[in-house]
């Protein structure tokens, strides 16, 4: 996954032949379109799976969404970037999917990456210094991701795009057709729900 | 919001976790593939494409659902007022309308009779006639036709029809 700080000011930072491949693209050329789908492929896909937790349900999505982006790809009429309207497509994607399996959550994680185990912020997390030292970054991730899900689709779609995404307030609210006071107050709920949730492993500040 | 952020740092740092989980390896080196076969294979005509094709170029009517959704008293209101608005037109549409329908049969019962009396055939058989007379009754009454909810269709007019049919 991408660094957050690589994912900020997206839209100025579009590379200037996004358009022609767009262009390419309405005229039927699948190879532009597998450009498009390299480019974004894992930022869309990383933001489906933090909303489902489960890798299998994130693929499918992933893949829906860029085959319904490329169906409608005639109807994008270039009020924002691609990447902007791509994200809105796999997010309404997403919440739909959530709102119909509802309660019938199934979690299926993915791995840790070999750094997690080297990141001294997470060490800290599983140190003699929390209050659960007995918890390994597996479990902790495990209780993460059912705290998560805990939230309502809105507000863990917030957290999502801004503290795991690293999306500023001014994108979030262009990709959820909102202003960005609703994100704020979002993010802000959603950040005090999930700290009552998960008050056991996190350390006092 | 500063201090927000600050009174958050410890969870921030705890959701950095979710960076760390990947895919398996190998994941995104097949995914476009897999992308571009099943655009390919004409998954554009699947049902529901065209709700989702829909919703994405009106969000507002997917909002407009979404509210259905997550509050069941506003599926409630919405069908009590599509009920009312029903009731209101069965009891408009059987409210008399005295005067124009009125004119309206007078002028087609004085326009009809002589009508009927011009085209249908006497049916009084003739001295030199035999064999069968056959005449269809009037498949309609000579009252409008009526139509649900207490009205009448000013339209509709009685046909009689005879044919004579000459001896051998």
């Amino acid at each position: 996954m991408a660094e957050p700080a690589a994912r900020r000011d997206l839209e100025s930072r579009a590379p200037a032949d996004e358009e022609a491949l767009v262009r390419r693209v309405r005229r039927g050329d699948l190879e532009a379109y597998d450009e498009l789908v390299r480019r974004y492929q894992e930022r869309i896909y990383a933001t489906i799976y933090h909303m489902t937790s489960n890798h299998e349900d994130a693929n499918d999505l992933a893949q829906e969404s860029f085959i319904k982006a490329f169906q409608a790809l005639k109807t994008f009429k270039g009020g924002s970037s691609f990447y902007t309207w791509l994200y809105r497509i796999a997010v309404n994607k997403t919440i739909n999917f959530l709102k119909q399996r509802k309660n019938r959550i199934h979690m299926s994680l993915n791995d840790l990456d070999f750094n997690a185990e080297h990141d001294p912020d997470l060490v800290a997390f599983v140190s003699d210094k929390t209050p659960r030292r007995e918890a390994g970054l597996a479990e902790l991730q495990e209780k993460l991701n059912a705290a998560m899900l805990k939230l309502s689709e809105p507000h863990r779609l917030v957290v999502v795009l801004h503290d795991v995404q690293g999306l500023s307030h001014d994108e979030i609210a262009k990709i959820m057709d909102c202003n960005i006071g609703t994100v704020r107050s979002r993010l802000f709920y959603a950040r005090q729900q999930l700290q009552g949730y998960l008050s056991d492993y996190l350390k006092p500040t | 919001m500063n201090q927000s952020e600050n009174n958050f740092e410890s969870l921030r740092r705890l959701l950095a976790l979710k960076r760390h989980e990947i895919p398996p390896p190998g994941y995104f080196d097949d995914f476009p593939s897999q992308v571009l076969s099943r655009i390919r294979a004409g998954e554009a005509d699947v049902p529901g494409a065209i709700a989702d094709r829909l919703f994405a170029e009106a969000p507002w009517l997917l909002n407009f659902f979404r509210v259905f959704e997550a509050k069941p008293a506003f599926v409630g209101a919405f069908a009590c007022t599509l009920c009312l608005l029903l009731l209101f037109g069965i009891v408009y549409a059987g409210r008399p309308e005295a005067t124009p329908k009125t004119a309206l049969l007078a002028a087609m019962t004085q326009s009809a009779v002589p009508l009927a009396d011009a085209t249908a055939p006497v049916l009084t058989p003739s001295p030199g006639q035999t064999g069968l007379m056959i005449s269809t009754n009037p498949v309609l009454s000579l009252e409008p036709v009526a139509l649900p909810f207490g009205q009448q269709n000013p339209l509709a007019q009685p046909v009689s029809v005879s044919f004579p049919i000459p001896s051998n």
